[in-house]
Formats: C-alpha cells, structure tokens, sequence
C-alpha cells in the first residue's frame, strides 16, 4: 500500500480499515481463504446461551496491478469485496462507467468525478471487455 | 507482537469497526474481532482463543484490506465456500456475502437450513445477537407502540407455521442476455423452508393501528457501511402486511434461523420476492403516508409490462416496484453432466412454484420443444410451497437431448420463451437442460 493511499484513507476517516494490520506482510497468504472449514469451529454451538455469536470468515482480497488500483482499493473495498467485480461478466466500458457511477450517485461512495474514471479504468482493466462497444447501463445494486 | 493473538483481536479493533444497535454488534470488518465485548464475549473467548491458537495469525492477517499483487484477483467465482452455520454453498460475494445453493438440495422438500441461499445488501451484518436484550420494536402509527422480545413473541401471540418459497429478485440473473450486472446467480437464490412465527396482523392488532395507515415499514439490523448509504428498509402496504399471511418467522424448518438467513427473526412475506423477507427484523413502523427510500424508488424495479419485460434497446420509463413471483420450474435431474444411457429408464425430475395461486401442469419435452408430456405432480404441500413433479423418460437412441420443462399455475400462467429486463429480475424462461445418452 502507498502511503498516498494511506492517506486518502485517512482523509475519508477511515483510518479504522487500517488498525490492527501494521504487519500484514509477515503472515501467510494462502492460508486464509475463505474456504478454510476451520472458521466453522469458530461458531457458537451453544445452543442455550442468550448470546447467539458468529464469526464471519474472510476472504483476503488481492488486486491485479493496474490504472487506477489505488482508488479502487481506497474507495472500493472499504464497503464490499472485490468480488462484486470478479464475479461479474466481462462488461463493456460504458457499463463499468455506470456502475461506478451509480456507487458514486446513488449508494454514496466518497469519490470525485476523477477517481470515478481511475476506477472506471481499473474495472476495466481487470474485468473490460474488448473494444468500446455498447452495454447494458446497470441499474441498482439488486 | 503475536504473543497475544486474542489481544491482537480483541483489545485494539472492535471498537471502531463494531456499530452497535442495542444488543446487537455488527461486523463492520470480517474477522474475529467482532466476537469481543458485550455478553458475546465470555461465551466467544474460549472458542475465539482455540482458533487463534491453530489459525489465529491467519486469522489476524485477514484484519485489514491488504494489497497482495502477486495473487490474482480474478479468482474463480463459483468457489465453494463454508461460513458459520452453513453448509459448503458457491460463492458470489463474501463481503457482504451472497451464497448460492447447490441445486441438488433441491430434491428434498424442503431446503435444509445449512444450504438456504444468503443474500445481504449492506456490509454491517449482525453478527452477535443478545435475546436477552433484544427488542422487535412496533411503532409510528399506532396506539400502543410495542417493545418484543422474542420469547414474548413465541408466548403472547397464536403461533402460524407456512411453507413458502423464497426467491432471490435476481435468481438466474445470469442467464439474461445482454448479461447486466448485479449478483450472478444461476438457479440456486432460491429455497423452500417451512416457517414458524406469528402473523404481523397479530402484532399490529396488538399495538391498534390509528385510523389512515398506508403503508408498513419493516427494518433489520444490518446497517450501512457509510452514512451516506441508504439503510436497507422496505415495506408493504397495511392490507397486505395485515392479511394473516405476513408474518415474522422465529423458526426455519422448526430451527432457529442461521444468523446469515436473518437470526432471530425474519419478515415472511408469501409468493413475494425476497427483497421483501428482510433479515433480523427489528423494527415494524406503521406509516400514515406512503413508505418512500431508496429501496424502493430506484432499486428492485421492474418495467410495468407482462412478466416484467423491456427490450435493451428501448427501456421502459414506467416501473413499478417487484413484487410476486411469476411461475417457474427447475430441473433437479439428472445432472447436466450425467451421461444417460440407450434403453435405461431415467428419471427426470424438478420443482416449480408461483405466487400462491398453485401450480397445476408441468409438461416436459426431451426433444428441444418439439413434442410435450405431462409430468406427473407430487402432492402439493401448501400454495406457497414449491411442488415436485417428475417424468420417466427411456432415451431410444445415442446422441444429445435437450429436455424442456413448462410449469402452468391455476390462474393459467405459464412461463417465458424469452425475457429480459435491465435489472436481471424474474427470470422464468423455460429451462433448457442438454444431456447426453451412451
């Protein structure tokens, strides 16, 4: 992580994405994927208890190099996985332009018109397809 | 500075990433941290700290958003994923997670808890409920605004049990061509539980609805990542929210619901569209005037024509919210990847459903929509339930086969040749399965 990005981060008052995970770098990285069947054992299994308790498992998000990664990852992954884009079809520009769009306009994501075409260019870049021809413009979020 | 993994966890994070409703904490990140505080905390600790002590600084290492360029982020998005309470299910999104379930749990009856699909909007998910403290609040227009718990809920009101379908708004979205966005499914946002609570009516008649209601308002506990985001709230209208039906489930196949499906309560709303069925209901708010958010104005809209259909290259201007389903059926056999074989009998087998009007002919074809026979139905189980029906099919020759199913319900709908809308909504085009016979 750049420290330009650190400092977006900080600048939209997220500095609490960032607590607790000073040393990232020292830990394995495959060994937490989300399909680690270890996480069932962090359920709660008492039944009789008041207190009803689950541990959400985590998928560890990684980020293909690309234009505009920084912004994705700042302004992105703060309120969903990187999956909302992975699992998509390859979409054209104009429909990864609309959805960003719609992020930005609708659900209220912190970014200005210019990070909204970094981002543009990064979806693109790791989920685009070819050309510039017509897509469908996404609707909301369902 | 792991010496003290649970310190790690517990000690610095949760209290800026835990939004708290009352008794309730949220997962405001995704890992153990959340556990902590609160009267979760001496029942997680020792379980927390067994798992930190095998995987804990994996664990850990998921705290934060870490950029890892050496993997690729285009990772398969059908990977098979296991999270609390829930069986192995495929993976669309972990964050806030959206699961699939594998459609071979649709030869039973009824959906096992463990494989109900998940589908969350917001990123704050409860993760951590007190029943002590929790409170089912019932208020706005109202005489006598209520404060519930859930055992006074099971113990005060005339429990009703129903068994109803619910479906994803965008079950099979992924079959939509030109492809829209929005969440993947192919056939498994869909399940078919019996349910186990107290009609909304009940509770509505308890708390004497004023004079003028329109609509009612119905909120959970899952909150928004930002403020800026909309909370994720929908409603009925007060005829339809008191029509004995509606009702606020505490139990899912006589369970208590998975946290993922909406623990500890959840509205149920017959032959609606899950959008509807919100999870850890918490709050019913009766409305003089019509209900108005984002949830409803712009999204889960579908164009105001037959069957919700628009055409790309024209889009409908005039859209009306979601609402009951259309009819549809799905195979549940054979596999599509099922070799059948020349003079053996082979059982064909599926599910259909409607809004509640009953489903009363399945025809099937096995030769692409050439001829159609009648399938044979299986007792039905309730108007909201799904119902099997099944075909006996003795493939005469080598080759490939499309088989065809058609579902008609009692109003005499049936399903689409052809359909598409922007959103990806209501996909019941007749399902195409090719198979192969030896």
């Amino acid at each position: 992580m750049t420290p330009k990005t650190k400092s977006t981060i900080l600048s939209l008052g997220l500095a609490a994405l960032l607590a607790g995970c000073g040393h990232p770098s020292n830990i394995s990285k495959d060994t937490d994927r989300i399909t680690n069947a270890k996480m069932e054992s962090m359920l709660d299994s008492n039944t009789d208890s008041p207190v009803h308790t689950i541990v959400m498992p985590h998928d560890e998000p990684a980020f293909s190099p690309g234009p505009g990664r920084d912004e994705f990852v700042t302004a992105c992954v703060v309120c969903h996985s990187p999956r909302y884009i992975t699992m998509q079809p390859r979409f054209s520009r104009t429909t990864w332009l609309s959805e960003v769009n719609k992020m930005k306009d609708v659900y209220g994501a912190h970014i200005s018109d210019e990070q909204v075409l970094r981002i543009t260019d990064y979806l693109v870049s790791i989920n685009g397809k070819a050309g510039t021809g017509q897509g469908p413009k996404g609707t909301y979020g369902e | 500075m792991w010496a003290d993994p649970l310190g790690q966890a517990i000690g610095i994070r949760p209290p800026r990433l835990c939004l708290c409703k009352g008794a309730v904490k949220f997962s405001m990140n995704r890992e153990p941290t959340n556990v902590a505080g609160g009267g979760a905390y001496s029942i997680s600790r020792r379980r927390l700290l067994q798992l930190l002590g095998s995987t804990g600084l994996a664990a850990l290492a998921s705290s934060c958003t870490r950029v890892n360029p050496a993997a690729g982020i285009l990772a398969s998005p059908t990977n098979l994923a296991r999270f609390p309470e829930k069986t192995e299910m495929i993976l669309l999104t972990d964050r806030p997670p959206q699961l699939e379930t594998p459609i071979h749990y649709f030869r039973q009856d009824l959906t096992p808890n463990e494989a109900f699909f998940v589908r969350w909007h917001l990123e704050g998910i409860p993760t951590s409920v007190d029943l002590r403290t929790f409170r089912i609040n019932v208020s706005g227009h109202v005489r006598r605004p209520l404060q519930l718990s859930v055992d006074e809920l099971r113990s005060q009101f005339e429990p009703i049990s129903i068994v109803a379908v619910n479906q994803c708004s965008g079950n099979s979205r992924s079959f939509f061509e030109p492809r829209v966005p929005g969440g993947q499914w192919k056939h498994g946002a869909v399940g078919n539980a019996k349910w186990t609570g107290v009609s909304v009516k009940s509770i509505l008649d308890r708390a004497q609805v004023k004079p003028g209601a329109v609509d009612v308002s119905f909120n959970g506990l899952d909150a928004p990542p930002l403020p800026s985001v909309s909370d994720f709230v929908k409603a009925l209208s007060i005829d339809h929210a008191r029509d004995g039906e509606v009702m606020i489930a505490c139990a899912m196949n006589d369970q208590p619901l998975p946290m993922v499906n909406g623990f500890p309560l959840r509205l149920v709303v017959p032959g609606w569209y899950g959008t509807y069925w919100v999870k850890a209901l918490s709050d019913v708010t009766v409305l003089p005037q019509p209900f108005s958010n984002f949830w409803t104005d712009k999204a889960y809209r579908i164009p105001n024509a037959p069957n919700g259909t628009e055409s790309p290259k024209d889009l409908a201007k005039d859209t009306v919210p979601i609402n009951k389903f259309n009819v549809r059926s799905i195979f549940v056999r054979p596999d599509p990847d099922e070799v059948l074989h020349v003079g053996m009998p082979t059982e064909i087998e599926g599910i259909a459903f409607d809004s509640g009007y009953g489903i009363r002919r399945v025809e099937v074809s096995t030769d692409g929509g050439a001829t159609w026979a009648d399938a044979r139905l299986d007792p039905e189980i309730g108007k909201y339930s799904w119902r099997r029906w099944r075909a006996s099919w003795t493939p005469t020759n080598r080759g490939q086969y499309r088989l065809m199913a058609r579902a008609t319900n009692a109003a005499g709908d049936t399903q689409s040749k052809e359909q598409w809308n922007r959103s990806g909504f209501m996909w019941n085009v007749i399902q195409q399965v090719d198979v192969k016979v030896g």
